[in-house]
Protein backbone atom coordinates (compact mmCIF):
# COMPACT_ATOMS: atom_id res chain seq x y z
CA UNK A 1 0.00 0.00 0.00
CA UNK A 2 2.62 2.17 0.91
CA UNK A 3 4.44 1.54 -2.27
CA UNK A 4 1.25 2.25 -4.43
CA UNK A 5 1.06 5.92 -2.60
CA UNK A 6 4.37 6.28 -3.48
CA UNK A 7 3.87 5.73 -6.76
CA UNK A 8 0.83 7.43 -7.65
CA UNK A 9 2.86 10.36 -5.87
CA UNK A 10 5.76 9.90 -8.19
CA UNK A 11 3.40 10.04 -10.92
CA UNK A 12 1.82 13.58 -9.94
CA UNK A 13 5.51 14.77 -9.30
CA UNK A 14 6.95 13.65 -12.58
CA UNK A 15 4.46 14.99 -14.94
CA UNK A 16 4.41 18.21 -13.18
CA UNK A 17 7.79 18.66 -13.29
CA UNK A 18 7.94 17.42 -16.98
CA UNK A 19 5.20 20.42 -17.20
CA UNK A 20 7.71 23.10 -15.85
CA UNK A 21 10.29 21.76 -18.10
CA UNK A 22 8.25 21.60 -21.14
CA UNK A 23 5.98 24.99 -20.23
CA UNK A 24 4.21 26.52 -22.13
CA UNK A 25 1.61 23.76 -22.94
CA UNK A 26 1.78 22.05 -25.75
CA UNK A 27 0.02 18.67 -26.70
CA UNK A 28 2.46 16.77 -27.88
CA UNK A 29 4.18 17.90 -24.77
CA UNK A 30 1.97 16.46 -23.00
CA UNK A 31 1.60 12.84 -25.09
CA UNK A 32 5.11 12.33 -24.35
CA UNK A 33 5.38 13.63 -20.59
CA UNK A 34 2.59 11.21 -19.47
CA UNK A 35 3.98 8.13 -21.69
CA UNK A 36 7.48 8.75 -19.82
CA UNK A 37 5.80 9.35 -16.56
CA UNK A 38 4.25 6.05 -16.97
CA UNK A 39 7.21 4.22 -18.25
CA UNK A 40 9.66 5.49 -15.08
CA UNK A 41 6.87 4.55 -12.11
CA UNK A 42 6.32 1.08 -13.69
CA UNK A 43 10.60 0.57 -13.31
CA UNK A 44 11.71 -1.41 -10.36
CA UNK A 45 12.85 1.80 -8.15
CA UNK A 46 14.66 1.06 -5.38
CA UNK A 47 13.81 3.35 -2.07
CA UNK A 48 10.70 5.00 -4.03
CA UNK A 49 8.94 3.81 -0.95
CA UNK A 50 9.85 6.88 0.93
CA UNK A 51 7.42 8.94 -0.97
CA UNK A 52 4.54 7.07 0.69
CA UNK A 53 5.53 8.40 4.00
CA UNK A 54 3.44 11.96 2.75
CA UNK A 55 0.36 12.46 4.84
CA UNK A 56 -2.93 12.62 2.59
CA UNK A 57 -4.51 14.75 4.82
CA UNK A 58 -5.72 18.04 4.76
CA UNK A 59 -3.66 19.13 7.82
CA UNK A 60 -0.51 17.62 6.28
CA UNK A 61 -1.20 19.80 2.99
CA UNK A 62 -1.87 23.49 4.97
CA UNK A 63 1.09 22.56 7.02
CA UNK A 64 2.98 21.46 3.85
CA UNK A 65 2.16 24.65 2.44
CA UNK A 66 2.97 26.36 5.61
CA UNK A 67 6.51 24.77 6.19
CA UNK A 68 7.42 26.46 3.20
CA UNK A 69 7.05 29.90 4.27
CA UNK A 70 8.36 28.80 7.59
CA UNK A 71 11.25 27.54 5.97
CA UNK A 72 11.72 30.32 3.53
CA UNK A 73 11.51 32.47 6.92
CA UNK A 74 14.34 30.67 8.54
CA UNK A 75 16.64 30.75 5.44
CA UNK A 76 16.30 34.60 5.61
CA UNK A 77 17.26 35.05 9.08
CA UNK A 78 20.17 32.48 8.81
CA UNK A 79 21.16 34.27 5.77
CA UNK A 80 21.72 37.25 7.41
CA UNK A 81 22.48 35.99 10.68
CA UNK A 82 25.73 34.66 8.73
CA UNK A 83 26.79 37.26 6.86
CA UNK A 84 27.19 39.49 10.08
CA UNK A 85 28.84 36.71 11.55
CA UNK A 86 31.20 37.31 7.91
CA UNK A 87 31.39 41.09 7.85
CA UNK A 88 31.87 41.21 11.78
CA UNK A 89 35.49 42.72 12.41
CA UNK A 90 35.74 40.32 15.83
CA UNK A 91 34.60 37.65 13.48
CA UNK A 92 32.24 36.16 16.35
CA UNK A 93 32.22 32.13 15.33
CA UNK A 94 32.62 29.02 17.23
CA UNK A 95 32.36 26.31 14.78
CA UNK A 96 31.50 22.78 15.96
CA UNK A 97 29.90 19.32 15.28
CA UNK A 98 26.64 18.88 17.73
CA UNK A 99 25.20 15.95 18.18
CA UNK A 100 20.77 16.43 18.34
CA UNK A 101 18.12 13.74 18.40
CA UNK A 102 15.11 14.01 16.47
CA UNK A 103 11.17 12.59 17.12
CA UNK A 104 10.93 11.87 13.27
CA UNK A 105 10.38 8.63 12.61
CA UNK A 106 9.62 7.94 9.06
CA UNK A 107 12.81 8.06 6.24
CA UNK A 108 11.52 10.64 4.21
CA UNK A 109 11.12 13.13 7.55
CA UNK A 110 14.79 12.61 8.24
CA UNK A 111 15.58 13.22 4.62
CA UNK A 112 13.46 16.68 4.79
CA UNK A 113 15.09 17.68 7.82
CA UNK A 114 18.36 17.15 7.54
CA UNK A 115 18.15 18.81 4.00
CA UNK A 116 16.25 21.81 5.62
CA UNK A 117 19.09 22.27 8.28
CA UNK A 118 21.19 21.73 5.66
CA UNK A 119 19.95 24.44 3.18
CA UNK A 120 19.74 26.95 6.00
CA UNK A 121 23.52 28.73 6.24
CA UNK A 122 25.45 28.65 9.43
CA UNK A 123 24.21 24.48 9.75
CA UNK A 124 25.18 21.73 8.06
CA UNK A 125 23.98 17.76 8.31
CA UNK A 126 27.08 15.85 8.49
CA UNK A 127 26.32 12.58 9.42
CA UNK A 128 22.98 10.68 10.36
CA UNK A 129 22.35 7.60 12.71
CA UNK A 130 19.12 6.60 13.43
CA UNK A 131 17.56 9.01 15.24
CA UNK A 132 21.06 11.25 16.11
CA UNK A 133 22.15 13.71 13.49
CA UNK A 134 25.92 15.56 13.88
CA UNK A 135 25.65 18.86 12.61
CA UNK A 136 27.91 21.51 11.83
CA UNK A 137 27.37 24.67 13.43
CA UNK A 138 28.98 28.19 12.86
CA UNK A 139 28.14 29.48 16.72
CA UNK A 140 28.06 26.49 19.01
CA UNK A 141 24.85 27.13 21.95
CA UNK A 142 23.98 25.81 24.81
CA UNK A 143 25.75 23.27 26.73
CA UNK A 144 23.47 19.90 26.60
CA UNK A 145 22.43 17.98 23.50
CA UNK A 146 18.80 19.04 24.21
CA UNK A 147 19.19 22.47 24.47
CA UNK A 148 20.74 22.31 20.70
CA UNK A 149 18.25 20.24 19.76
CA UNK A 150 15.62 22.65 20.74
CA UNK A 151 17.58 25.33 18.47
CA UNK A 152 18.20 23.60 15.53
CA UNK A 153 15.23 20.78 15.17
CA UNK A 154 12.45 22.03 17.33
CA UNK A 155 11.10 24.35 15.02
CA UNK A 156 11.60 22.22 11.81
CA UNK A 157 10.41 19.40 13.25
CA UNK A 158 6.86 20.43 14.96
CA UNK A 159 5.74 21.16 10.79
CA UNK A 160 7.73 17.64 9.36
CA UNK A 161 5.80 15.80 12.36
CA UNK A 162 2.86 16.86 10.62
CA UNK A 163 3.49 16.42 7.03
CA UNK A 164 5.32 12.71 7.41
CA UNK A 165 5.44 11.51 10.85
CA UNK B 1 67.16 29.20 -10.80
CA UNK B 2 68.87 28.00 -13.93
CA UNK B 3 65.47 26.00 -14.41
CA UNK B 4 63.55 29.04 -14.74
CA UNK B 5 65.56 30.39 -17.00
CA UNK B 6 65.93 27.29 -19.53
CA UNK B 7 61.87 27.31 -19.03
CA UNK B 8 61.67 30.95 -20.41
CA UNK B 9 63.96 30.70 -22.69
CA UNK B 10 62.01 27.74 -24.44
CA UNK B 11 58.76 29.52 -24.43
CA UNK B 12 60.43 32.60 -25.96
CA UNK B 13 61.38 29.81 -28.71
CA UNK B 14 58.11 28.09 -28.90
CA UNK B 15 56.44 32.16 -29.53
CA UNK B 16 58.80 33.11 -31.88
CA UNK B 17 58.21 30.09 -33.88
CA UNK B 18 54.37 30.17 -33.66
CA UNK B 19 54.21 34.11 -34.14
CA UNK B 20 54.65 34.08 -37.94
CA UNK B 21 51.36 31.92 -38.12
CA UNK B 22 49.05 34.01 -35.77
CA UNK B 23 50.42 37.10 -37.97
CA UNK B 24 49.23 35.44 -40.73
CA UNK B 25 45.90 33.86 -39.54
CA UNK B 26 43.37 34.96 -42.60
CA UNK B 27 40.62 36.47 -40.98
CA UNK B 28 37.21 35.08 -41.96
CA UNK B 29 34.53 37.32 -43.55
CA UNK B 30 32.19 34.64 -44.43
CA UNK B 31 31.33 31.37 -43.72
CA UNK B 32 33.27 28.57 -45.97
CA UNK B 33 31.14 26.93 -47.93
CA UNK B 34 30.57 23.60 -46.43
CA UNK B 35 29.32 25.33 -43.34
CA UNK B 36 27.14 28.36 -45.55
CA UNK B 37 25.56 25.24 -47.41
CA UNK B 38 24.63 23.02 -44.26
CA UNK B 39 22.78 26.96 -42.06
CA UNK B 40 21.44 28.15 -45.52
CA UNK B 41 20.21 24.29 -46.47
CA UNK B 42 19.27 22.51 -43.13
CA UNK B 43 16.71 23.98 -41.55
CA UNK B 44 14.63 23.84 -44.85
CA UNK B 45 15.30 20.25 -45.71
CA UNK B 46 15.42 18.83 -42.04
CA UNK B 47 13.13 20.99 -40.03
CA UNK B 48 14.91 20.88 -37.19
CA UNK B 49 15.20 23.81 -34.41
CA UNK B 50 18.38 23.10 -33.20
CA UNK B 51 20.65 23.49 -36.36
CA UNK B 52 23.38 21.41 -34.72
CA UNK B 53 21.37 18.40 -33.84
CA UNK B 54 19.86 18.17 -37.54
CA UNK B 55 23.86 17.99 -38.80
CA UNK B 56 25.28 16.05 -36.42
CA UNK B 57 22.44 13.28 -37.31
CA UNK B 58 21.91 14.13 -40.28
CA UNK B 59 24.91 14.96 -42.81
CA UNK B 60 27.48 14.01 -40.15
CA UNK B 61 24.84 10.93 -38.52
CA UNK B 62 28.10 8.82 -40.03
CA UNK B 63 30.37 10.23 -37.66
CA UNK B 64 27.47 9.83 -34.82
CA UNK B 65 27.13 6.22 -35.21
CA UNK B 66 30.57 5.51 -35.30
CA UNK B 67 31.45 7.31 -32.03
CA UNK B 68 28.32 4.99 -30.68
CA UNK B 69 30.03 2.44 -32.10
CA UNK B 70 33.63 3.35 -30.23
CA UNK B 71 31.97 3.67 -27.07
CA UNK B 72 30.76 0.32 -27.48
CA UNK B 73 33.78 -0.51 -27.94
CA UNK B 74 35.43 1.21 -25.07
CA UNK B 75 32.49 -0.18 -23.02
CA UNK B 76 33.63 -3.65 -23.73
CA UNK B 77 37.17 -3.08 -23.22
CA UNK B 78 36.64 -1.69 -19.96
CA UNK B 79 34.16 -4.62 -18.86
CA UNK B 80 36.88 -6.78 -20.06
CA UNK B 81 39.44 -5.28 -18.32
CA UNK B 82 37.87 -4.75 -15.12
CA UNK B 83 35.92 -8.46 -15.20
CA UNK B 84 34.48 -9.53 -12.35
CA UNK B 85 36.51 -12.87 -10.87
CA UNK B 86 34.81 -15.33 -8.68
CA UNK B 87 32.17 -14.28 -6.79
CA UNK B 88 32.61 -11.33 -4.60
CA UNK B 89 29.18 -9.97 -5.07
CA UNK B 90 26.77 -10.46 -2.02
CA UNK B 91 26.87 -7.98 0.67
CA UNK B 92 27.85 -4.15 0.69
CA UNK B 93 31.30 -3.59 2.81
CA UNK B 94 30.62 -0.25 3.77
CA UNK B 95 26.99 1.16 4.24
CA UNK B 96 25.62 4.75 3.41
CA UNK B 97 23.83 7.31 5.39
CA UNK B 98 20.19 6.99 5.65
CA UNK B 99 20.01 10.18 4.60
CA UNK B 100 21.64 9.32 1.58
CA UNK B 101 20.04 6.39 0.87
CA UNK B 102 16.51 7.67 1.46
CA UNK B 103 17.88 11.35 -0.82
CA UNK B 104 19.00 8.74 -3.81
CA UNK B 105 16.08 6.67 -3.94
CA UNK B 106 13.99 9.67 -4.32
CA UNK B 107 16.25 11.31 -6.90
CA UNK B 108 16.87 8.15 -9.20
CA UNK B 109 13.62 8.73 -11.06
CA UNK B 110 13.61 12.32 -11.55
CA UNK B 111 16.81 12.41 -13.04
CA UNK B 112 15.86 9.39 -15.06
CA UNK B 113 13.11 12.05 -15.82
CA UNK B 114 15.13 14.56 -16.70
CA UNK B 115 17.62 12.28 -18.66
CA UNK B 116 14.76 11.44 -20.91
CA UNK B 117 13.48 15.21 -21.38
CA UNK B 118 17.20 16.55 -22.31
CA UNK B 119 17.62 13.27 -25.33
CA UNK B 120 13.85 13.68 -26.60
CA UNK B 121 14.36 17.58 -27.30
CA UNK B 122 17.43 16.87 -28.74
CA UNK B 123 16.40 18.57 -31.91
CA UNK B 124 14.65 21.62 -30.15
CA UNK B 125 17.02 22.76 -27.08
CA UNK B 126 20.83 22.23 -26.72
CA UNK B 127 21.31 18.20 -25.65
CA UNK B 128 20.64 15.05 -26.95
CA UNK B 129 21.00 11.71 -26.60
CA UNK B 130 24.80 11.50 -25.70
CA UNK B 131 24.47 14.28 -23.04
CA UNK B 132 20.32 12.59 -21.46
CA UNK B 133 22.32 9.20 -21.66
CA UNK B 134 25.31 10.11 -19.61
CA UNK B 135 22.31 12.02 -17.33
CA UNK B 136 20.76 8.97 -17.04
CA UNK B 137 24.23 6.65 -15.85
CA UNK B 138 24.41 9.40 -13.40
CA UNK B 139 21.37 8.34 -12.07
CA UNK B 140 22.09 4.79 -11.75
CA UNK B 141 25.86 5.56 -9.94
CA UNK B 142 23.76 7.50 -7.30
CA UNK B 143 22.07 3.91 -6.55
CA UNK B 144 25.40 2.53 -6.59
CA UNK B 145 26.73 5.07 -4.29
CA UNK B 146 23.76 5.32 -2.01
CA UNK B 147 24.09 1.46 -1.48
CA UNK B 148 20.30 1.11 -2.47
CA UNK B 149 21.39 -1.32 -5.21
CA UNK B 150 24.37 -3.86 -5.32
CA UNK B 151 24.21 -4.40 -9.05
CA UNK B 152 22.17 -3.86 -11.94
CA UNK B 153 20.44 -6.55 -13.89
CA UNK B 154 23.07 -7.12 -16.83
CA UNK B 155 20.68 -9.22 -19.31
CA UNK B 156 18.34 -6.12 -19.22
CA UNK B 157 21.35 -4.07 -19.92
CA UNK B 158 22.65 -5.76 -22.35
CA UNK B 159 19.05 -6.06 -24.13
CA UNK B 160 18.11 -2.59 -23.80
CA UNK B 161 21.63 -1.46 -25.07
CA UNK B 162 21.74 -4.34 -28.15
CA UNK B 163 17.94 -3.20 -28.95
CA UNK B 164 18.38 0.53 -29.27
CA UNK B 165 21.67 -0.18 -31.55
CA UNK B 166 19.57 -2.66 -34.05
CA UNK B 167 17.07 -0.16 -33.69
CA UNK B 168 19.68 2.97 -34.76
CA UNK B 169 20.63 0.48 -37.70
CA UNK B 170 17.21 -0.01 -38.68
CA UNK B 171 15.92 3.73 -38.55
CA UNK B 172 19.60 4.62 -40.82
CA UNK B 173 18.02 1.82 -43.23
CA UNK B 174 14.76 3.08 -43.58
CA UNK B 175 15.88 6.38 -44.42
CA UNK B 176 17.67 4.48 -47.13
CA UNK B 177 14.69 2.88 -48.12
CA UNK B 178 11.84 5.44 -47.99
CA UNK B 179 14.41 8.79 -48.58
CA UNK B 180 17.55 9.88 -50.16
CA UNK B 181 20.04 7.74 -48.43
CA UNK B 182 21.38 5.93 -44.98
CA UNK B 183 20.41 7.87 -42.00
CA UNK B 184 18.13 10.40 -43.41
CA UNK B 185 15.41 11.40 -41.32
CA UNK B 186 12.85 12.59 -43.35
CA UNK B 187 11.10 9.52 -43.83
CA UNK B 188 9.00 10.37 -41.31
CA UNK B 189 6.54 13.51 -41.37
CA UNK B 190 8.51 16.75 -40.85
CA UNK B 191 5.99 18.15 -38.38
CA UNK B 192 5.62 21.66 -37.00
CA UNK B 193 8.88 23.33 -37.26
CA UNK B 194 9.97 23.77 -32.75
CA UNK B 195 7.43 21.24 -31.95
CA UNK B 196 7.97 17.96 -30.29
CA UNK B 197 6.86 16.21 -33.03
CA UNK B 198 9.22 17.69 -35.89
CA UNK B 199 12.25 17.27 -37.44
CA UNK B 200 11.38 13.34 -39.21
CA UNK B 201 13.48 10.36 -37.41
CA UNK B 202 15.97 12.91 -35.95
CA UNK B 203 13.89 12.47 -32.26
CA UNK B 204 13.65 9.14 -32.75
CA UNK B 205 17.35 8.46 -33.41
CA UNK B 206 18.73 10.87 -30.76
CA UNK B 207 16.19 8.92 -28.05
CA UNK B 208 17.75 5.66 -29.60
CA UNK B 209 21.68 6.63 -28.97
CA UNK B 210 20.38 8.47 -25.13
CA UNK B 211 19.67 4.55 -24.43
CA UNK B 212 22.24 2.98 -25.40
CA UNK B 213 25.02 5.54 -24.18
CA UNK B 214 23.03 5.01 -21.03
CA UNK B 215 23.41 1.30 -20.87
CA UNK B 216 26.90 1.44 -21.89
CA UNK B 217 28.02 3.83 -19.24
CA UNK B 218 26.04 2.03 -16.47
CA UNK B 219 27.95 -1.34 -17.79
CA UNK B 220 31.20 0.41 -17.05
CA UNK B 221 29.83 1.79 -13.72
CA UNK B 222 29.11 -1.65 -13.06
CA UNK B 223 32.65 -3.41 -14.19
CA UNK B 224 34.09 -0.44 -11.77
CA UNK B 225 32.37 -0.77 -8.87
CA UNK B 226 33.29 -4.95 -9.02
CA UNK B 227 36.93 -3.90 -9.19
CA UNK B 228 36.34 -0.99 -6.38
CA UNK B 229 35.14 -3.64 -4.25
CA UNK B 230 37.87 -6.42 -4.91
CA UNK B 231 40.75 -4.23 -4.01
CA UNK B 232 38.72 -3.32 -0.91
CA UNK B 233 38.80 -6.93 -0.27
CA UNK B 234 42.58 -7.76 0.00
CA UNK B 235 43.57 -4.32 1.10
Amino acid sequence: MRNFKARVILLILTLCIWYLLTYPFDSQELIAGGITALVIILLPLPGIGILGDFRWTPKAFIFGFVYLFYFLWQLLKANIDVAFRVLHPKLPIEPGIVRVKTRLKTPLGRLLLANSITLTPGTITVESDGEDFYVHWIKVEGIHDKERTKKIVTGFEGFLEVICG
Amino acid sequence: MIKRFLAIIALLGAAAVLLPFVLKLPTEEALPGLASEYIENAPGELGAANLVTGIIVTYRGLDTLGEVAVLFAATAAVGLLLKRTGNEGGVSHWRASEILESGGGFLFPLIILYGVYIFLHGHLTPGGGFQGGVVIATGFLLLLLSGSVNSFNHTVMSLVESFSGFAYVAVALAGLIWAAGFLDPRFLPQGDFGRLFSAGAIPVIYSLIGLKVGAELIGILDAMRCKVRREGVTA
